[in-house]
């Protein structure tokens, strides 16, 4: 098998490894896990990169276990819309096989040439059409996992209705990796629609998104994506359609109409255009190096706008935002001006976002902000049941270890 | 437990506890020492630490309509029903959800919210009577999960008690909240993990427009071609389900609805908006017209429309029409080979020199094959319970599943190795024991005990208040 020592490029938040594995099959996978496991080594995964940012820096990391030569497409049913994938295939990759035959897979998050899907999964990273499709968590079929103790085990299956046994793949979607390697992952596929729209309402308030959005669903508009990118206290709310072309340009039209009536001035964008747009929806990711994650209730928005939005934007230089008004999820990303005024304006945005039942996660930052802050924010009311699943699963706590909430 | 409790909730007497012997699954029976009836989370709590403390297994239970026997008691056990918790605590329709007690019945969630132009999507079909808790336990679906999900995709947040009596909150309405999403792995742990004592349901706003069509085919290789079909064009229905020759001929016994006789036909729902709606669903009879469709009906209105799908949700008790007994199965196929199973399923049944009728989901593959059999022959009942093995076997040999939405429970504990590796299931036991180290939770069901000689299958009967055409299930 392909092992090496680390370097500089195999680091995790600074960290180098002494040891890299670069497993060519799920066979070998395994060998580099079970000899972590002999050797009692802590270990880390990396696949694409794109979210190594995200917890906090490991505090041990002997090994690391690279997926990118696990990237087989290894089953596509076309007929039973699923498919099941090595960890280290990149999102794009696996789009590319699937184009042919009209599918496929209902994710769309950030950098997809170098975003894999075990990184997908294990950060639970997601894109604008979660508004429609959901994350990870609701496309994901069956997993099989390299458990802590090098044995390779699978759960649910590949079919899209399965209740056999306890869903350990869902509960691997987010969890960084501290559980098990994701080896393989199977998703549900969905056609890849016909036609697509998107309508621009350009610099609304708050309360101005949050109304419209509102009125979409009472209007029952199904938008497949809804997006509000900012750089100051205004938005431009995207909002598109997909699906078969009738279906798109009537609901586009009818959107137009609930506009003027909410007296929001939209227009349906041309193709460049919306490409625009959504491709500037995804810069605000890389605005500058710290990226801060945010939920709250989607009627929270305008106060969450207000508050924590507003807070860390003003601490920001250049800033952006992006809000899914119907997911009640968003982000915050720019360069830091001082340390401890970016470390006060974030846990000023917890306190806001606390009573809203909301958080905060730090998903990039720069080393010096790292110390002054907690990246996951207070450990969540089931953590003790949290430690105590990680304690069954990794009894040596050597996976990614002290990464995850509450060091897990 | 009577403190507790109260006097008027806690029985033991043995008339009281007859009702708590079983569940859907009707002729595994087993008495428990003792049935409760919480009132509050508080009391739920109390109650697992008594139990805990005097060493008795705890089974929680909801309505008791499950069809794998996970309500059902063992021995010295006792029974924690949840039916005294039935209220509905808060309904916030900005943010679409509601928190419910787990006893609240299905329907009443949608009934709750209807007039405002909002949904609960998971439908089981004894949505009537089955409760939430249950469905949370079960990760129910129904026949509309081909397009909405399963109870996992609608459920964002639940107080569960846990072994020692904690109350623990998992998730919320806000989304992704930091942490291991154990939320994941409660909905569908069957009650191996705790106590769930309240839920935050996640409300959907109605779809602007649903059309509905009934085909018929002259055999289930044409109506599998189409539903196939209809996929492969890239459309999502919201239900297409298929019923067969017999199931056919029991639903018309039953409904006298003047379908014809014909080998196969498809119930399909699109729903959505409009414009979207109207386009995918004459797209979708095109397509089953050109797999070969005898006769093509549209509703003409609603009354019409719910006809039809009353047709396809009384063929499972209508099959007591045309049968003296017979036992349900639940299984999952890949979609692209349901012609072929079907296919199987009828060579299999000629063996047993038994009748199969096949009422069941086809948009996902989900099997639902009642096996007919008439228990005053001697041996039949045998041929069936065998018959209905082998048919979850093939599942599994087609990379399916031996359940698709009735669970595993104490039915299928043994059959979870035709699926899972040693291996596999111990990893499903390091989360059960992380969340319960003593297994105090509802022993026996889901984990295959040690493999003994002669080990054999419990099948699924007919529910009583199915029987009694109180609820029907599809």
């Amino acid at each position: 098998m392909a092992e090496r020592p680390g370097k500089d490029s195999d680091a995790i938040l600074g960290v180098i490894p002494r040891l890299v594995f670069e497993p060519e099959s799920l066979e070998e996978a395994e060998d580099a896990v079970a000899r972590c496991a002999r050797d009692r080594l802590t270990l880390g995964f990396i696949g694409g990169g794109t979210e190594l940012g995200m917890g906090a820096a490991p505090s041990d990391l002997d090994a690391v276990l690279r997926t990118c030569r696990l990237d087989r497409v290894l089953e596509h049913a076309p007929a039973d819309q699923i498919v099941t994938v090595e960890a280290g295939a990149t999102l794009a990759a696996l789009q590319a096989v699937l184009a042919p035959h009209h599918q496929w897979l209902a994710l769309d998050p950030p950098w997809p040439e170098r975003a894999t899907l075990g990184g997908i999964v294990s950060t639970n990273a997601f894109g604008p059409r979660r508004t429609r499709y959901g994350a990870a968590r609701d496309l994901i079929l069956g997993v099989s996992i390299v458990r802590a103790d090098g044995t390779r085990v699978k759960a649910g299956g590949k079919v899209v209705k399965n209740v056999a046994g306890f869903d350990v793949a869902r509960l691997l979607v987010g969890a960084l990796g501290t559980l098990g390697l994701v080896a393989t992952a199977t998703f549900r596929l969905h056609p890849v629609p016909e036609a697509a729209a998107t309508v621009l309402f350009p610099a609304l308030d708050s309360a101005g998104v949050s109304s419209l959005a509102e009125a979409c669903r009472a209007a029952q508009l199904e938008p497949t994506s809804l997006a509000a990118v900012a750089d100051s206290d205004r938005f431009d709310l995207g909002v598109r359609f997909e699906g078969f072309a009738p279906g798109v340009a009537k609901q586009a039209e009818r959107l137009l109409d609930l506009g003027r009536r909410e007296r929001a001035a939209g227009e349906r964008l041309g193709e460049a255009e919306a490409r625009a747009f959504w491709g500037r929806h995804e810069a605000v990711r890389e605005m500058g190096p710290l990226r801060v994650k945010v939920s709250a209730p989607p009627s929270g928005f305008p106060a969450v706008a207000r508050t924590a939005l507003a807070r860390l934007l003003g601490e920001l230089s250049p800033a952006g935002a992006v809000f899914y008004p119907t997911l009640g999820l968003g982000y915050v990303a720019g360069r830091p001006s001082a340390v401890s005024a970016v470390a006060a304006a974030t846990a000023e945005a917890r306190e806001a976002l606390a009573p809203l039942g909301g958080s905060l996660v730090v998903c990039e930052a720069p080393h010096d902000l790292r110390a002054a802050v907690d990246v996951w924010g207070a450990p969540p009311p089931a953590f003790a049941l949290m430690e105590r699943l990680k304690g069954r699963l990794d009894p040596d706590r050597r996976l990614n270890r002290g990464r995850f909430v509450g060091g897990i | 437990m009577a403190a507790v409790v109260g006097p008027d909730h806690c029985f033991t007497a043995a008339a009281d506890l007859l009702t708590y012997e079983c569940d859907g699954l009707t002729h595994g029976r087993t008495r428990p020492d003792l049935v409760v009836l919480p009132g509050s989370t508080e009391e739920v709590a109390e109650v697992v630490r008594l139990s805990r403390a005097a060493g008795r297994p705890i089974v929680p239970r909801g309505s008791g309509t499950g069809l794998s026997g996970g309500a059902r008691p063992v021995p010295g056990s006792v029974v924690v029903g949840l039916s005294r918790m039935r209220r509905i605590l808060e309904v916030n329709l900005r943010d679409g959800w509601m928190r419910v007690e787990p006893g609240v019945i299905n329907l009443d969630v949608t009934r709750a919210v209807s007039g405002a132009g909002f949904y609960y999507a998971p439908d089981p079909s004894s949505q009537s009577i089955c409760s939430i808790g249950g469905n949370v336990a079960e990760n129910s679906g129904g026949a509309h999960c081909l397009k909405y999900g399963f109870t996992v995709n609608h459920v964002l947040g639940a107080r569960v008690v846990i072994e020692d009596g904690t109350v623990v909150d998992l998730g919320g309405p806000a989304p992704d909240a930091p942490g291991l999403d154990l939320l994941a792995v409660l909905v569908g742990s069957e009650g191996l993990l705790g106590i769930v004592t309240e839920v935050t349901l996640r409300l959907l706003r109605r779809p602007e427009a649903t059309r509905t069509f009934f085909a018929t085919f002259p055999s289930t290789d044409e109506a599998g071609e189409a539903v196939s079909q209809i996929i492969a064009a890239g459309i999502v229905p919201a239900a297409i389900e298929m019923m067969d020759r017999l199931a056919i001929v029991a639903a018309k016994a039953a409904t006298g609805l003047d379908w014809p006789d014909v080998g196969a036909a498809l119930l399909m729902d699109a729903d959505g908006p409009l414009a979207e709606v109207e386009h995918t669903s004459e797209r979708a009879a095109d397509i089953a017209r050109r797999a070969g469709a005898l006769e093509l009906r549209l509703p003409r209105s609603e009354a019409e429309r719910q006809l039809m799908w009353k047709g396809r949700k009384s063929a499972f008790a209508a099959v007591g029409r045309i049968s003296p007994n017979y036992l349900v199965e639940d299984g999952v196929i890949p979609r692209s080979d349901i012609a072929a199973v079907l296919r199987e399923i009828g060579a299999m049944a000629k063996d047993h020199g038994l009748r199969v009728a096949n009422v069941f989901h086809a948009g996902d593959g989900n099997l639902h094959p009642l096996v007919l059999y008439d228990a005053r022959e001697s041996g039949q009942e045998h041929k069936a319970e065998h018959l209905g093995g082998e048919i979850l076997r093939m599942c599994v040999r087609y990379g399916g599943s031996i359940t698709g939405e009735h669970g595993v429970g104490a039915e299928k504990a043994a059959f979870m190795r035709e699926m899972f590796s040693e291996d596999d299931l111990e990893t499903m036991r390091f989360v059960c024991t992380a969340f319960d180290p003593d297994g105090s939770f509802n022993p026996g069901k889901v984990f295959p005990a040690t493999r003994l000689c002669g080990e054999r299958l419990e099948r699924e009967r007919p529910h009583p208040a199915e029987q009694a055409g109180l609820i029907e299930r599809w």
